[in-house]
């Protein structure tokens, strides 16, 4: 069976506007993520997780290698993908239920109530009661939950992470992976999930990526077998705390070497 | 502070101005040929009003107004647009345009009289140059500093060009357009006036300039105090319109 999403010798160069020349960001990242699989990817900043995120959402060009979503090569952004940013992203002229219909607008959804549909993942995240909120006038945890809503009312086949909660506080961040979980379990996308925080990794993933820095390759990729629904206390089990360690060593030993 | 307390004090301090004005000279501390006095400045208003060339004067200036205004939004948003979205057509043409937005339109004026008359045509394109110049930097520059992340979010959404442009940009760049036309309504009321006041035969600049010269400081100050409440009214308008799209 084909995997839902096949990553081939992916490698992602950026000119250099300044100083000339080439960045490698990302250099011969191979990954197969089957259908439903919470794929979660870890390293430092700057090691090109986001490089490859952009590259699965068809905002980037590999410069060699590609990407295959269903047997078809990713050559632009597609229905059956959907993206979170880590600045959230959000129109701040549009209120919390227009943001969420932002997309399907653009996906020119047709033969159904687009204020309702949106206004049911309003509803699946929490946010009933602000739907007709600015973005300024939210914290960053709801903003957040309104960027997952926009990105879930599309019902795209994978939802694609970029450090989503990397602007909160430490606190909002747990809840709001509890919450991510929870909303996921109900119907398992496919889901990639780039974070530099080990303890998200572990707690929301399958299977957790290890990449390293400058060019940003794969060093270790980890099966997660903590039993599922997951809760916070999971973090002080020793399977979790084994994986802490091996992810730490993956990424010290990279360390070492720079 | 609470706004009617606010208010209270506004209303006092412009009251307490205008018994200023009208004791002083009556005490001889200022010369009322100089001043004039607040009584006779609302006797002198009558007199305007009732003056043939009233309603004539105030309809040549507003048509200027208006007409060069209109011209300027017609022509500056598309440009405005248009340079920010397109780097290249920027360079070309930034140059020319950080000069105008330096240069006071009202030293173009002799110019525009030499092309179009003493008429309403150089009053127009002195208003013109005025509102257009402010609008179009406004505009570029808001176009140029929408945030990228939503532009990436709309093309991760799918979206056309065209969709990127006027669910994205446009809507973005809004607000730096309304602070340009605010700045361009003051330009262009500043335009009017002085360029009436210099070369023209009608309106309320050139009635300034006359009453200047027959030492009226009365009837003066009625025009004077008209564009006062002109700009005034114009300026809360575009703050209105700004408050709604921000």
């Amino acid at each position: 069976m084909t995997p839902h999403i096949r990553i081939e010798g992916l490698t992602i160069a950026y000119e250099k506007p300044r100083e000339g020349g080439t960045f490698i960001a990302v250099a011969g990242f191979d990954l197969d993520v089957p259908r439903g699989m919470f794929v979660t990817i870890v390293g430092p900043s700057g090691c090109g997780k986001s490089s490859v995120l952009l590259a699965i959402a068809g905002l980037t060009t590999p410069s060699a290698g590609r990407v295959l979503v269903d047997g078809e090569v990713v050559t632009g952004p597609g229905r059956d993908r959907a993206m979170v940013f880590q600045e959230f992203a959000l129109m701040p002229w549009r209120t919390v239920v227009e943001n969420v219909r932002f997309g399907l607008e653009l996906q020119r959804w047709r033969g159904e109530d687009l204020t309702a549909r949106a206004r049911r993942y309003v509803d699946l995240v929490g946010l009933q009661t602000f739907e007709h909120y600015r973005p300024h006038q939210l914290s960053g945890g709801m903003r957040q939950r309104v960027g997952i809503a926009r990105a879930l009312a599309v019902d795209p086949g994978i939802l694609l992470l970029d450090e989503p909660f990397g602007a909160l506080d430490a606190q909002t961040r747990e809840a709001m992976g509890d919450e991510l979980l929870r909303i996921w379990e109900q119907n398992k996308k496919t889901a990639l999930f780039v974070t530099h925080s080990i303890d998200e990794a572990i707690f929301l993933g399958d299977l957790v990526v290890v990449m390293s820095k400058s060019p940003g390759r794969i060093v270790d990729t980890i099966p997660i077998d903590l039993p599922r629904p997951r809760a916070i206390e999971i973090m002080d089990t020793s399977p979790f705390v084994e994986c802490r360690r091996r992810i730490r060593a993956g990424l010290g030993s990279e360390a070492s070497h720079a | 502070m609470p706004s009617a307390g606010r208010a209270t004090i506004g209303v006092s301090a412009v009251a307490l101005f205008l018994a200023a004005w009208e004791i002083a000279p009556r005490l001889s501390v200022v010369d009322p040929f100089f001043t004039s006095l607040p009584s006779r400045v609302l006797l002198a208003a009558v007199d305007v009003v009732r003056s043939g060339t009233f309603a004539h004067d105030i309809a040549v200036s507003l048509m200027e107004f208006a007409s060069g205004f209109a011209l300027a939004l017609a022509v500056a948003i598309p440009l405005g647009l248009l340079l920010g979205a397109f780097p290249t057509l920027r360079d070309l043409i930034d140059p020319p345009v950080m000069a105008l937005y330096a240069t006071p339109q009202l030293a173009l004026l002799p110019i525009f009289v030499l092309w179009l008359g003493v008429g309403m045509g150089s009053k127009i394109a002195v208003v013109f140059l005025g509102a257009a110049i402010p609008v179009i930097v406004n505009t570029m520059a808001g176009v140029r500093q929408v945030d990228r992340s939503l532009v990436l979010a709309a093309r991760a959404f799918c979206a056309t060009r065209r969709d990127v442009f006027v669910r994205v940009i446009l809507p973005a760049s809004l607000p730096a357009v309304m602070v340009g036309i605010r700045l361009g309504v003051s330009r262009a009321i500043l335009g009017v006036v002085v360029a009436e006041m210099y070369v023209s035969q009608e309106g309320i600049g050139n009635q300034i300039s006359r009453l200047g010269s027959a030492f009226r400081v009365d009837r003066l100050l009625v025009y004077v105090l008209l564009v006062s409440v002109f700009g005034l009214a114009m300026t809360t308008l575009v703050r209105k319109l700004e408050e709604r799209v921000a």
